[in-house]
């Protein structure tokens, strides 16, 4: 049985094209333009879906994605929302959250139990016996969501873009088309932005039967078109407001990041359904749904019904259905008195029954549930929400209209901060206060007569133009006049309750009485108790009427009770929108071709690629490292270094900078000479090390660790900003590039490449000259970070990749290997030397790590002095300590983070634990108790499996120096 | 100083996703002259070209004497702070906030060179070493495609003539500017060179979605081709 109507002025479906497609099965057509819900409608088919709890056939609400009864699976993706999901020609759907299918789902027994399953039923249930709460969470989590997840989702690059303009306007109906043209009149750049596939909002749907609608629209949108300075997206939505008028635009093909000068959020409202039992049964929708689906898919909803409404917006429904060819039987209205003259007697005049201060008490099911038999209406008390049953009617009939208010579409102005108050001549939240350069208009503002709306548009508009400081006109906007849009209750109590309030997550009137009982009787309590709007649409069409229940029970007014908390995004949204392109920066060094190509295994180190080792064939990564470990014990490594942080400081106050910022002291620091730098921060915690060298009276060169390069470098321009030294700082960490040769041959490899006297006499350890290696200019520093014997080249980075081949080409025949990361942490635990940030973390201070000697607590102010003067007087409670494994031991091997042990107490953890073929034996560093830390003292380590294993605290380093040979 | 018998990889390794047809070495560096043909660079720039000009020899200077410095070697300076002038030999001088410029040379200029070899002494003034990747990007589409990586509005009419801004393109730290080169609008941009390669493969790959993609340096200037 076919659904469609004849074709109509402003539909949304291209009937000259003809699209197939499937829904559970089974084969069907549809128009191009047409959702999934609108095509099956057409059909005939009435149950589209299940609900999320209790399996309850569900037909069409709101036919705007302000409810989830109609939420698909094509195979690939999940949780379409087949109300407003145009269909491609040949997607086969199936509905989410059944167990073989709509009509024979076969867990829809779950709707006849269900008064035992109350709200609250979860938590109270399982959580005793403790035992037993795996079984019982195995079976919630399974019955638990809606469509599945699509793990091989192929990765579609949805593009993140940046736009900017002079005012954004959300939402394109009239209010919102209205305030765009009269901003773009005054020369605005304007972006006008709207969640539906046209513009036009309500007047493309709301028309209480009469054509002229539909040309206002044509006229207005035919304006729009013909000014330039408006863009209009359509088929994307304001997915939330931030700071500074940013706002995220969420399209199908990705996101745009609009930073407006100016917003007016004209978004509309959602319109609420009236609470009465059976009112979720597949042929019950919202009025405006059933417009929808008249206007824009050219669909009839039902073939004869009635319209329950509590609001004049009723009339204007009955009046669309009339003119669309359903029988209306009759309108029901909630209210005694108060309707709109002029619509009432419209309809009266078409033949239809107006039945006042009556209510729909239950909609009566057919058979399975799957639609509409029957409506049961009876006399209806207002002030008390009371039904006389004793005077029921029953009316046959195969749908029902529902109209019984608004809650504003206001999730954007709540997130901008704006106060909202509320109105009891529209029952309704609006406005109170906006923030600087957010404005609202339309229904959101609580304007709903249509000549206003587009008066308040023009007003919204020109207050933008005077916050912009541009002139502007006065446009004054009529007070609302007559009934209020929204019913201040809707709700009908029936004792056999399936009365819903929230659809999503299957909840009814009792429900909340029951959380009141409770004690959940706070709207943020009840919220969480009782689940409502904390389904998929985030309570479009149910927050309205929990407050207005929750202030029932409570006895309060409205605003007594507020509002929930509206976050971002204002619909669900894929991962993959906020994903974007993924875009991931790394720094390379000007050696990463050659590493790539001598086969390495790169290591993210921060931003930085780094070769952890270099591959062999037919060895496991733990043998290249300890070959490569090797070789620089043996003969010589070479490793890349050009991501250390390097900055140059020049000025008279250089040395009194570092002599503050460092816990050394570094104005006695001669020429030529490096000194170790110990940060602090002001806790006394150490954040970074590194090393100064001093280029001359005013000039110093300082390296520090990779991964702290960035902070160090902030930190290092916030002190400078704060002590206002004269001092000039560069951060040349990507203009340098570095290269460390170290090894007992390494003197005589880069001896071959420099004409400097690199003997220990003339050049000793730990100082830096600057002469030329290869040919180029270069600094050159006597280091011992993984070897004693080591020579760290710094040069201009262009220059890095020249420098390292002439070094490989010198060392070739001296058994110079390049080593990766890797092997530098091996090494660098074989000289004893710590890994801030590795063996130390966030409260560590440098006492526990033995780092007394760095700390010149006699100089004047440094950072982190204050807090190490009270740290020095308290007792240590533990210690930083090297120490080796039995060399006979064979058992599990330790790792990294493992506990220390003492008579059953927690005493301290491994920091950095490796077996070393150099020293023939695991060796690592852990923090012990003081009184453990002196060298032969033995302590525990439990292993990840829960063995002790004996430890014996040493010295270091682990291996026997080369003392400059 | 530049030791010139030595040629400097440019700090952009292209591979990947487009391979240069013609490497040439400019001012001792290797860098791309051409993608392709001519007629698929002149198509693809149409469009959105990217060119590699990290070859260009540039100077960097900063400090509270840094403005006595440079005038009295002549430099035609930007009064404002965050702003460009272009020299007449076609360097351009950039003034990055109050005391720091870039001074990048055009293919016939040699200013970056000359202040280079005599480096500043006086008091307050330090020479900041520079290993930028330099690039240069227009076409029709570029406005899509800085749309996409920056979060500022770098259209003409937001962007002033001589504006230097210095932001974050693709999630790293850049100095932008748009100038006019031979009658063409185009925008140059520089970020930290070991960032090149990042910043390099990121553009080309949104403006190869777009129709554009990678162009050679000769595409810019001709008397390099």
């Amino acid at each position: 049985m076919s659904m469609r109507l004849p074709r109509s002025t402003g539909e949304w479906i291209n009937r000259d094209k003809v699209i197939k497609f499937s829904f559970e099965g089974k084969d069907y057509t549809a128009f191009e333009g047409d959702t999934v819900s609108s095509a099956l409608w057409a059909a005939g088919e009435r149950a589209l879906g299940r609900s999320f709890k209790y399996h309850r056939p569900r037909g069409v609400l709101s036919f705007a994605n302000h409810d989830v009864n109609v939420m698909l699976t094509d195979g690939l993706d999940t949780n379409i929302r087949g109300d407003v999901v145009t269909i491609r020609d040949g997607q086969k759907f199936v509905a989410v959250n059944t167990d073989g299918g709509v009509r024979n789902d076969k867990n829809k027994y779950i709707d006849s139990i269900s008064p035992l399953l109350p709200v609250g039923f979860y938590y109270k249930a399982f959580h005793t016996p403790r035992r037993m709460f795996p079984f019982w969470e195995n079976i919630i989590r399974k019955a638990a969501g809606l469509g599945i997840v699509n793990f091989n989702f192929p990765r579609v690059t949805k593009r993140k873009l940046n736009r900017h303009c002079d005012l954004l306007v959300i939402g394109a109906g009239p209010a919102g088309l209205s305030a765009a043209l009269v901003a773009a009149e005054a020369g605005l750049d304007v972006v006008v932005v709207d969640e539906n596939q046209y513009a036009g909002g309500s007047l493309s749907y709301d028309r209480a039967g009469s054509g002229e609608l539909a040309t206002k629209l044509a006229d207005l949108l035919s304006m729009v078109n013909r000014t330039p300075n408006i863009k209009l997206y359509t088929g994307a939505y304001a997915a939330g407001y931030y700071t500074d008028h940013l706002v995220p635009i969420v399209r199908a093909d990705g996101i745009t990041k609009v930073r407006a000068k100016s917003v007016i959020v004209a978004s509309g409202a959602f319109e609420q359904p009236p609470v009465f039992r059976n009112n979720d049964l597949p042929g019950v929708m919202l009025g405006s749904a059933a417009q929808r689906m008249i206007h824009r898919y050219s669909t009839k909803p039902f073939d004869k019904g009635l319209v329950v409404t509590a609001n004049d917006h009723g009339y204007r429904v009955a009046l669309d259905l009339i003119e669309a060819g359903v029988k209306v039987l009759a309108v029901v209205d909630l209210r005694a008195s108060g309707q709109n003259a002029d619509l009432m007697s419209n309809v009266v005049r078409k033949g239809i029954a107006v039945h006042t201060g009556q209510c729909v008490y239950e909609a009566v099911p057919t058979e399975g549930k799957f639609g509409v038999k029957e409506a049961v209406v009876c006399p209806f008390d207002e002030a008390t929400a009371t039904v006389d049953t004793s005077k029921a009617v029953t009316i046959p009939c195969d749908g029902i209209a529902m109209s019984a208010g608004w809650a504003p579409a206001a999730a954007l102005l709540y997130q901008a901060g704006t106060a909202m108050r509320y109105d009891y001549t529209v029952q309704q939240f609006v406005p109170a206060k906006l923030p600087a350069g957010v404005f609202a208009a339309g229904k959101v503002n609580g304007v709903f007569d249509l000549a206003q709306r587009v008066h308040d548009g023009a007003r919204a508009a020109n207050d933008v133009l005077r916050y912009l400081g541009k002139p502007a006109a006065d446009v004054v906007v009529s007070e609302h006049a007559g009934a209020a849009p929204s019913h201040p209750y809707p709700v009908v109590p029936h004792p056999k309750a399936k009365n819903f309030v929230d659809f999503d997550e299957d909840l009814q009137l009792k429900d909340f009485i029951n959380g009141a009982k409770e004690g959940f009787d706070n709207i943020e309590l009840m919220k969480r108790f009782t689940t409502v709007g904390m389904g998929p649409s985030q309570g479009k069409h149910s927050n309205m009427n929990a407050i207005r229940i929750l202030a029932r029970i409570r006895g309060l007014p409205v605003e007594k009770i507020g509002t929930t908390t509206a976050r971002p995004f204002f619909h669900p949204t894929p991962i993959g929108h906020l994903a974007g392109r993924g875009l991931h920066p790394h720094r390379l060094t000007p050696m990463h071709a050659w590493h790539e190509e001598a086969g390495a295994e790169f290591v993210e180190v921060g931003p930085w690629m780094r070769a952890a080792y270099y591959k062999k064939p037919g060895l496991s990564k733990a043998e290249i490292v300890q070959e490569e470990a090797l070789a620089v014990r043996h003969a010589a490594g070479i490793i890349d270094g050009g991501s250390l942080g390097k900055f140059e400081l020049q000025g008279p106050d250089a040395s009194e900078f570092l002599n503050r910022f460092y816990t050394g002291i570094f104005s006695s620091q001669k020429i030529g000479e490096t000194r170790y730098a110990l940060m602090l921060d002001e806790a006394g915690v150490v954040v970074d090390d590194g090393v100064v060298s001093r280029l001359g009276l005013e000039s110093f060169y300082v390296t520090v660790s990779t991964s702290n390069a960035a902070a160090v470098y902030r930190e290092m321009q916030r002190c400078l900003q704060t002590w206002k030294l004269n001092v000039g700082l560069t951060n040349v960490t990507g203009a340098v590039g570095l290269i460390n040769v170290a090894g007992p041959k390494a003197r005589q490899i880069v001896a071959k490449t420099t004409s400097l006297d690199i003997s220990d006499k003339a050049f000793p350890f730990g100082e830096i000259r600057e002469t030329e290696v290869a040919g180029v200019p270069a600094r050159i520093i006597r280091v011992g970070f993984v070897s004693d014997l080591a020579f760290e080249i710094h040069m201009a980075a262009g220059y890095a990749r020249h420098v390292w081949d002439a070094l490989l080409a010198a060392g070739k025949d001296e058994g110079l290997r390049p080593f990766g990361t890797d092997a530098q942490r091996l090494l660098r635990l074989e000289m004893g030397n710590h890994l801030v940030g590795h063996d130390t973390d966030g409260l560590t201070n440098p006492f526990e790590i033995g780092a007394e000697w760095a700390i010149k607590m006699a100089k004047g102010f440094f950072v982190g002095q204050r807090s190490l003067k009270i740290i020095a007087k308290r007792p240590l409670k533990k210690r930083l300590v090297p120490f080796v494994l039995d060399e006979s031991y064979k058992g599990q091997m330790p790792q990294e983070c493992n506990l220390v042990i003492e008579d059953g107490q927690i005493k301290g953890r491994t920091t950095s634990v490796s077996y070393s073929k150099s020293a023939g034996r695991v060796i690592g560093f852990a923090y012990v108790d003081p009184n453990q830390a002196s060298p032969g003292s033995r302590f525990n380590i439990r292993t990840d499996s829960g063995v002790m294993v004996k430890a014996t605290v040493v010295k270091a380093p682990f291996v026997s120096l080369q003392q400059g040979a | 100083m530049q030791n010139t018998s030595i040629i400097q990889p440019s700090p952009i390794t292209y591979g990947h996703i487009a391979e240069p047809s013609k490497i040439g070495s400019v001012h001792g560096m290797a860098v791309a002259l051409k993608f392709g043909n001519g007629d698929e660079e002149s198509k693809r720039r149409q469009l959105i070209g990217i060119a590699d000009i990290s070859c260009l020899s540039r100077f960097g200077v900063k400090g509270p004497n840094a403005v006595q410095w440079l005038r009295a070697h002549k430099v035609d300076l930007p009064e404002e702070r965050n702003s460009w002038v272009a020299t007449s030999s076609g360097a351009v001088v950039l003034r990055l906030g109050n005391s720091e410029f870039l001074i990048e040379d055009s293919p016939t200029s040699s200013l970056a060179p000359s202040l280079a070899s005599d480096p500043p002494k006086m008091f307050g003034v330090y020479t900041v070493r520079r290993s930028d990747a330099s690039l240069v990007l227009s076409g029709s589409r570029v406005q899509e495609l800085l749309a996409e990586v920056c979060t500022l509005d770098l259209s003409e009419k937001a962007l002033g003539k001589n504006a230097v801004v210095m932001t974050q393109v693709a999630g790293i730290s850049a100095t932008v500017l748009r100038q006019s080169l031979n009658g063409e609008t185009v925008y140059r941009l520089w970020c930290d060179g070991t960032y090149g390669t990042y910043m390099w493969h990121t553009l080309v790959e949104i403006a190869e979605e777009l129709g554009g993609g990678a162009v050679g340096l000769s595409s810019y200037f001709k008397e390099l081709a």
